[in-house]
């Protein structure tokens, strides 16, 4: 017989499975591992615990397969701006309503925006928010009515002369 | 060696990425054995084994929840535990000394051994514990990237398409290390035979 064949080769290293470790210690692994790890814990400083909690919490999100969605949260991202921008500008749709229930009094509303000098922005308060009715005149007040403090938009040839 | 049923092990890390730490403990429970045999069969000494062992667990139970299931659990901590062997091999260097686990009484029932004993003089002439020395050493003279290869084929009994799984390698590969392995296992082991008690 001149050297070990590979059959006796491969029936040599499997002999190498009875080497096995001390009654017990498979039991223990557990035990020790358990162990080692709150070890760890205790040794690590505060900083790398919280980045570990903060990373499995962005893990437990699933961050990532959000991001590789980015054209979705772009999109989503861009339709919440534009919804929010117009909820600012607009009036309540309460305003809206009132207007279109009092259709005599937002028409002439319009016609006195149609001729006023006074800037856009004074414009559209007049336009969505009805400051008078049709009986008042422009300088006079009730006694009833609260004092008012918007400009109006009314020809500047209405206004009183003054007298010294 | 059989492999495990990946459902059951679909479900462990499932739970252990949901919190659930002791879905985790079972993993451990259950592949700690087989394990245990790769990376002692790599480094021949039971201290290094059971440090090494827990660094992989540890290092598992870290990464488990990045874990998405491209391939099985057992590919994975196969993987983990190779590639962490390898790399505290390359620290080691040559300073090592044996330090072997016994082999239990249940080998004189084995029939392979049985028949190499029949068969086989040096075998039959040398005790066990110069039969296991000799065969460690044999191992040991191997590079790491070969033992690696004979201990998971020969020893833990995987296929060589599990193999190249585990080493990110082709299955030639596997092959060709498990061929050139073995023709130096034959001249190592060649003394023994010459002379089976030292």
């Amino acid at each position: 017989m001149d050297e070990f064949n590979e059959n006796e080769i491969a029936k040599l290293l499997r002999l190498k499975r009875h080497e096995q470790p001390p009654p017990g210690y498979f039991e223990n692994f557990l035990h020790e591992f358990h162990r080692r790890q709150r070890d760890e814990l205790l040794c690590e400083p505060l900083w790398r615990i919280l980045l570990e909690r903060a990373q499995d919490f962005m893990l437990r999100l699933n961050v990532r397969s959000l991001t590789s969605y980015p054209a979705a949260i772009t999109a989503v991202l861009v339709c919440a701006a534009v919804i929010s921008l117009k909820i600012y500008q607009e009036p309540g749709t309460a305003n809206v309503a009132a207007l279109q229930s009092q259709p005599a009094l937002s028409t002439a509303v319009n016609a006195e925006g149609e001729w006023t000098l006074a800037s856009p922005v004074a414009t559209r308060i007049f336009r969505t928010q009805p400051l008078r009715n049709l009986n008042e005149s422009a300088h006079t007040h009730r006694a009833a009515t609260p004092p008012r403090y918007v400009l109006d938009s009314v020809p500047v040839s209405y206004e009183p002369t003054f007298r010294f | 060696m059989e492999k495990p049923k990946t459902d059951e092990d679909q479900q462990l890390v499932a739970r252990t990425q949901s919190g659930d730490a002791s879905a985790f403990d079972q993993l451990v429970v259950k592949y700690t054995p087989r394990l245990y045999g790769l990376v002692y069969n790599m480094t021949s000494n039971h201290e290094d084994t059971n440090d090494l062992l827990q660094d992989i667990f540890s290092k598992a139970y870290k990464a488990i929840r990045g874990f998405r299931g491209k391939s099985s659990f057992y590919t994975w901590i196969h993987s983990i535990a190779v590639n962490m062997t390898l790399n505290f091999l390359k620290k080691r260097g040559r300073r090592f000394h044996l330090s072997l686990d016994d082999v239990d009484a249940s080998i004189q029932n084995d029939k392979e051994f049985l028949e190499l004993t029949a068969t086989s003089s040096p075998v039959r002439e040398a005790d066990l514990s110069e039969l296991q020395r000799r065969l460690n050493e044999a191992m040991m003279k191997l590079s790491d990237e070969h033992r690696a290869v004979v201990t998971m084929f020969h020893i833990q009994g995987m296929p060589h398409a599990e193999i190249s799984k585990i080493l990110r390698v082709s299955e030639g590969t596997v092959r060709s290390r498990l061929f050139y392995a073995n023709r130096q296992l034959q001249n190592y082991l060649d003394e023994f035979r010459k002379n089976p008690v030292g």
